[in-house]
């Protein structure tokens, strides 16, 4: 049984019965017991997997309409409600709770006959990215188990790379689909702001987040954003696609596509053979027939600070609803006032979330709201009309998604600052709302570098057509697992 | 420049208790100092855009019932109330 498929060569195999669900799926639970020992991927394992498939199978057999997963297995980030199933956002503070309805993303999965292998690994409430601030330990990166997966959805990422599911479901607040996608190897999607429902997403900053898909190629990233994306009732800032088939032309090509190389995100700091990859990706892509030219965007110097602040500012209020009366864990009330009861059970927040609490209470505060909160948003505007000015001129815009390789665990724990600046080239596409990609790309000493493309807001389908070539010129080496 | 006192003063106002507060006092100043490069953004006159959504575009404000009765989900669920810890006098 080959796990390393892609999503359609799964359906295909399914479909002509050359391999069936239930022993697709049973293979797959073998290799998270084989493997996540090592790279902790997964924070719970759906054991009714198998009888779910062996159902699907009965569907197939029996000639009843199956929906287009076919039983595909998939990893779920754990910040994503299913049903009567464990949804923890990695925090202590929701360490029993269980979901009480579907995400919409989840109904939709449901109806094509997906299979929730089981809820992956992730930094608390997705406020990091590295996986280390998970409340249940990091995960591992599957090319070289010291360094870190990427976050917040690493756990996405390694499940997806070591092929302990077809596909995944992570969410993207400022790069958190992307970058695991980048330092894991496989493809990782943010959609135009909109594009996929967030209801049954826990919140944490509403106004930038996006659940994106992290695939093995980019074809599997269309296939899945045909069953999730769309209108929804329960998400009034969902946008009508129109039910497009982002797999349909696929394989245009990127010829006379005009591409922004954005400046700003290959200067400093830049690591050299991340630099080297991205300009390698420039020549093919001309070579390809596509026009590149470098393009100057002010605003990113500035979008890491308005990054942080900005979500800093909803996570407060955000979480202020964890309060152990509505969502908690088990803590006795008595002996507490009301207030120092609420202190005391959110001690049960890991660092980096009390951390960010704390800044999310400053930063928006009296006095302080128009040094931080309000240029922040300043920023925000004003880096959307530098990249709307540039999607005058060009299709797409290009960068590394990651400036940096992989790093080791806890390299850089102690230091914020270092850590924000990973994210420099992420965080424009969520402050601005538009889709980006995170293509794999190359290998340097052993770990992975990934290219992202961005296009403007609702040509998620012409994205994917350029993404779909630039992946068409690479060639990379098996994962060592 | 942010001072200790401001941080603990919000932090309470969060609802939050820690233990060691200089951990989190010196990681919380790094990183609200990163936060000072927003004053040479030279975006003072920029207008701040905000999405706009019509009423009519919002669905109908009716109520929707829902399968379980989620209150009895609540750790402090009594049968027909639900516990809270005493407000203070």
């Amino acid at each position: 049984m080959n796990l390393k498929i892609s999503a359609l060569d799964y359906v295909q195999e399914v479909k002509t019965g050359n391999i069936s669900a239930e022993d697709f799926v049973s293979k797959t639970l073998e290799q998270i017991q084989n493997v996540d020992d090592k790279l902790h991927a997964f924070l719970s394992v759906n054991d009714k997997a198998v009888d779910q498939a062996r159902e699907i199978d009965k569907k197939i057999k029996s000639g009843q309409k199956v929906g287009d997963c076919f039983g595909m297995p998939i990893s779920i980030k754990d910040n994503m409600c299913i049903k009567d199933s464990k949804t923890t956002c990695a925090s202590k503070m929701l360490e029993d709770f269980v979901a009480p309805y579907d995400a919409t993303v989840i109904s939709k999965l449901k109806q094509q006959d997906a299979i929730f292998v089981g809820k992956v690994n992730m930094d608390e409430f997705a406020m990091g990215l590295t996986t280390e601030f998970s409340a249940y330990g990091p995960s591992k990166n599957p090319w070289n188990i010291d360094c870190v997966p990427g976050g917040s959805s690493g756990g996405s990422a390694v499940s997806v790379s070591a092929f302990e599911c077809v596909a995944s479901l992570g969410s993207d607040t400022g790069g958190s689909v992307r970058n695991p996608a980048s330092f894991c190897s496989t493809v990782g999607y943010k959609p135009t702001y909109g594009l996929i429902s967030r209801y049954g997403l826990i919140s944490y900053a509403n106004s930038i987040e996006q659940i994106g898909p992290l695939t093995r190629t980019v074809k599997d990233t269309a296939f899945m954003l045909n069953m999730i994306a769309g209108l929804d009732p329960n998400d009034n800032t969902t946008i009508d696609n129109q039910n497009q088939d982002y797999l349909s032309n696929i394989e245009s090509g990127i010829e006379g596509k005009k591409i922004g190389i954005i400046k700003e995100m290959m200067g400093e700091g830049i690591d050299p053979a991340v630099l080297s990859a991205t300009k390698d990706a420039i020549s093919k892509l001309e070579s390809l027939g596509a026009i590149c030219e470098e393009i100057s965007l002010d605003m990113v110097k500035y979008s890491v600070a308005a990054y942080y602040t900005i979500t800093a500012t909803e996570a407060g209020s955000n979480l202020a609803r964890y309060d152990n009366l509505r969502y908690g864990y088990d803590f006795p009330l008595e002996g507490y006032e009301f207030n120092s009861y609420i202190s005391k059970a959110r001690r049960n927040f890991g660092p980096e979330v009390t951390r960010r609490m704390i800044i999310g209470g400053f930063v928006p505060s009296a006095g302080h709201a128009g040094k931080y909160f309000l240029k922040a948003l300043k920023v925000k505007s004003k880096l959307t009309k530098e990249i709307n000015n540039a999607f005058q001129k060009f299709d797409f815009l290009i960068a590394p998604t990651v400036p940096i390789l992989p790093f080791k665990i806890g390299e850089k724990i102690d230091d914020p600052v270092s850590l924000f600046l990973v994210d420099i080239n992420t965080v424009t596409a969520n402050l601005t709302g538009k889709p980006a990609i995170s293509i794999p790309y190359a290998i340097s000493n052993g770990l992975p570098i990934g290219i992202q493309l961005i296009a403007d807001s609702n040509n998620d389908k012409s994205l994917l057509q350029a993404a779909y070539a630039l992946e068409q010129t690479v060639s990379l080496p098996e994962v060592p697992i | 420049m942010v001072t200790e006192e401001e941080i603990e003063h919000v932090s309470k106002l969060m609802k939050i208790e820690v233990d060691d507060h200089k951990e989190y006092v010196d990681k919380v100043h790094a990183m609200i100092d990163y936060f000072d490069i927003l004053d040479s953004a030279g975006v003072e006159s920029e207008e701040i855009s905000m999405p706009e959504i019509s009423i009519s575009e919002l669905r109908e404000d009716e109520h929707i019932p829902f399968d379980e009765k989620l209150i009895e989900k609540l750790n402090h669920y009594k049968g027909t109330y639900v516990r809270a810890p005493k407000m203070s006098s």
